[in-house]
């Protein structure tokens, strides 16, 4: 999950990083009475909109006013749109002097963390690695002793920066790796770092994101995490809150769920054979309804949720079943799902095509399911992915065009 | 010959006692693996299918010779798990844990390779070499009908395609040396480009497949090796997800590893960058077998 800055700074202030004062504001009296609190009466103050975004300089949401004034610049702020988000609170923080601007990240390589820093801070740094990849220094970490000081000194060297700045370079960055750890974070992007006239670097611009693998070790996030968005940042439609609510309540292991425009429901298992199976239905010019990647579970309870969540929507007008050879989980509780969720319904795969691509323990059981329906298209032993999905699709395709049929 | 494991692998097993453990190792033994050991703190002198269950794996090591451990412990404990297999002298590792966080696995994947030795995981039904063992719930209780013996190397992000790729194979004569399910998490025990390096040192191994998935930078890697000519052997890749790339950015459909960061690890990006260096890149599983012959020319 991606923090936004106000938890993001105070979880590096926790862990011994020096950070501008600074507060979140949810109106603007707030921010008014945190602008004074953090700079004082005469002093300058940043006002920043809390939207997890970055480059929000260029959208307008940064603004550097007099501490006084900052009431009604926040009032200019809140209810502005930043990347599609309405911003609802803003961080104020003490206006730094700020002579050169570094920039410094953490997130992982291939095998182990990595360190990438640049002179050229304060800018999109994607930009600066594209147009010259020499203004940056990447540095790969070992995990098990830390960046040492004197790697953060080579680093920052190898960027241009000059002798007498690199100690309090190097002291800064090794607390900050330690706070990239302490929190679990997948990535720490500090953009700019600002050096002041006095040689002294501050923290200014932060981005951290939190492992969600790692959300057990820090209840107070875990919470937050629960109440998050949907794919691209919208918010959770009804089917997809159901599924996560099984997720949460039934045993076996979660299901991944995505509701989407077309008219093909799928429920696809594997992480590997639910890409693939999208993929082809696209490649046969099918539109899935939806993307799943489900875990067969020791009841059909999770499965009955997910088919209901799928089977619900009026666009989808037919369903494939498709898993690779199951190894452990048993083919039967899933078409046993399915018939519940047929009967309950009232759906008639005659006129509702059905193809069930099922092979392994239960697998006679299950097809003795299946022909209670009839029109459940359950695919041959050794049909392969691909012929599934070829036959959904067509299947699909050969329906009277949408409206036209009766469908309860 | 085969790689990474084979008869002489003596299996121990770090969790044995819990119930995912206890089914997969019952298909092991039926199966054929060696597996000599059980390790549960606490449950020493208890024995599970006739395996000795022992309280430490330096223990179980002394007792038994094992040489190699399949690893159930869960997420959380996963990265002592690993330290204590390594400090026993242990040097062939399959973790099977998912959503391992992030630092733990680095930590961990330091330790293994200083070391020396070989982890495949996180998030995997392990490991194949037909006829001789597995490591792992790898074919379940049709493995003989899922993964047959063959000249084949097999490498992949995904068990379950693991096994659409071996059906596949068998099903058209040939077969695998070894198939390897690397694991599903962003960070595991070995590059890609790591395994075909032990398929190119084989001899019993005449071309591979590899299966992949958006995100990282396994397949670029494949190619630097291609084209620096330290892998010669044909290989024969697929690659799905392409779909994601019509969706919105960030958004995760199938394993954590596949997220699309940039176009530049999308699925079509990999297809195009091994096609370039001579892969051969199937469309569909089903493709794969011609493809194979073709390179072999038989």
């Amino acid at each position: 999950m991606r923090l936004l800055e106000d938890a993001a700074k105070a979880a590096l202030r926790d862990a011994g990083v020096d950070v501008p004062r600074g507060g979140a504001a949810g109106t603007p009296e707030e921010a008014l009475s945190v602008a004074r609190s953090v700079a004082g009466d005469g002093g300058r103050v940043v006002a920043k909109a809390l939207v997890p975004a970055g480059r929000r300089g260029k959208a307008g949401a940064v603004k550097v006013c007099a501490a006084d004034a900052c009431g009604e610049v926040a009032a200019s702020l809140l209810g502005m749109c930043v990347a599609d988000t309405t911003v609802e609170r803003v961080y104020v923080e003490e206006a730094v002097d700020i002579a050169e601007e570094l920039y410094a990240s953490f997130a992982f390589g291939p095998l182990s963390p990595r360190l990438v820093v640049s002179r050229s801070g304060g800018v999109d740094i994607e930009a600066v690695a594209h147009e010259r990849p020499e203004a940056i220094v990447s540095t790969d970490i070992d995990p098990r002793s830390g960046l040492r000081t004197w790697e953060a000194v080579a680093a920052w060297e190898a960027a241009g920066v000059p002798s007498a700045a690199l100690p309090k370079l190097a002291e800064l960055t090794v607390k900050l790796y330690r706070a990239f750890v302490a929190n679990d974070a997948l990535m720490l992007e500090i953009n700019p770092i600002g050096v002041g006239r006095d040689g002294v670097p501050r923290v200014v611009g932060t981005m951290m994101e939190i492992d969600d693998n790692a959300l057990g070790r820090h209840p107070a996030w875990q919470r937050q995490a629960e109440a998050s968005a949907g794919p691209g940042g919208r918010p959770l439609t009804d089917g997809e809150r159901a599924v996560a609510e099984a997720n949460r309540t039934l045993p076996g292991g979660a299901t991944r769920y995505i509701e989407l425009d077309g008219d093909i429901g799928l429920l696809v298992s594997g992480g590997g054979a639910s890409l693939y199976q999208h993929d082809l239905i696209l490649d046969h010019g099918g539109r899935p309804a939806n993307h799943t990647d489900f875990s067969p579970t020791p009841t059909p309870d999770k499965q009955v949720a997910i088919l209901e969540a799928i089977l619900s929507r009026p666009q989808v007008r037919g369903l494939l079943i498709g898993c690779n050879h199951l190894q452990l989980a048993r083919c039967d509780l899933i078409v046993e799902a399915l018939a519940i969720v047929l009967r309950r319904r009232g759906l008639d795969p005659r006129g509702f095509p059905i193809v069930i691509r099922l092979f392994g323990p239960g697998e006679a059981k299950a097809r003795e399911l299946a022909a209670q329906f009839p029109g459940i298209r359950y695919l041959a032993p050794g049909t392969s992915l691909a012929s599934a999905c070829r036959e959904i699709v067509d299947a699909v395709a050969a329906l009277p065009p949408a409206g036209t049929e009766a469908r309860p | 010959m085969s790689i990474l494991i084979d008869r002489d692998t003596r299996v121990l097993v770090q969790g044995a006692t819990g119930n995912q453990a206890r089914f997969d190792m019952r298909y092991c033994l039926e199966y054929g693996t060696n597996v000599v050991a059980g390790v549960s703190p606490g449950r020493g002198g208890e024995s599970v299918d006739g395996v000795p269950v022992f309280n430490t794996v330096a223990a179980a090591v002394r007792a038994t010779g094992a040489n190699a451990s399949a690893i159930y412990v869960p997420a959380r404990g996963v990265e002592a798990a690993i330290a204590e297999a390594l400090d026993a002298g242990l040097r062939m590792l399959v973790a099977l844990a998912e959503n391992v966080p992030r630092h733990d696995a680095a930590r961990s994947v330091a330790a293994v390779r200083a070391a020396g030795a070989h982890l495949v995981g996180f998030n995997t039904n392990g490991l194949i070499s037909p006829g001789r063992s597995k490591m792992g719930g790898i074919g379940g209780d049709r493995t003989a009908a899922l993964y047959a013996p063959g000249r084949i190397g097999v490498c992949s992000r995904s068990g379950g395609m693991s096994a659409e790729i071996c059906a596949a194979l068998g099903a058209a004569g040939l077969g695998a040396s070894t198939c390897v399910s690397m694991g599903g998490d962003p960070l595991v025990g070995m590059r890609v480009v790591e395994v075909l390096r032990l398929f190119e040192a084989d001899p019993d191994t005449d071309a591979s497949v590899i299966y992949g998935e958006p995100g990282g930078s396994h397949e670029a890697e494949v190619v630097a090796a291609i084209r620096e000519g330290s892998l010669r052997k044909p290989i024969v890749a697929i690659v799905v997800g392409a779909f994601q790339e019509r969706y919105p950015k960030g958004a995760s459909f199938g394993h954590v590893a596949a997220m699309i960061q940039g176009a530049d690890d999308g699925a079509t990006a990999k297809r195009r960058m091994l096609a370039d260096a001579g892969v051969r890149v199937a469309a569909t599983i089903d493709a794969i077998p011609g493809l194979l012959r073709e390179a072999l020319g038989r």
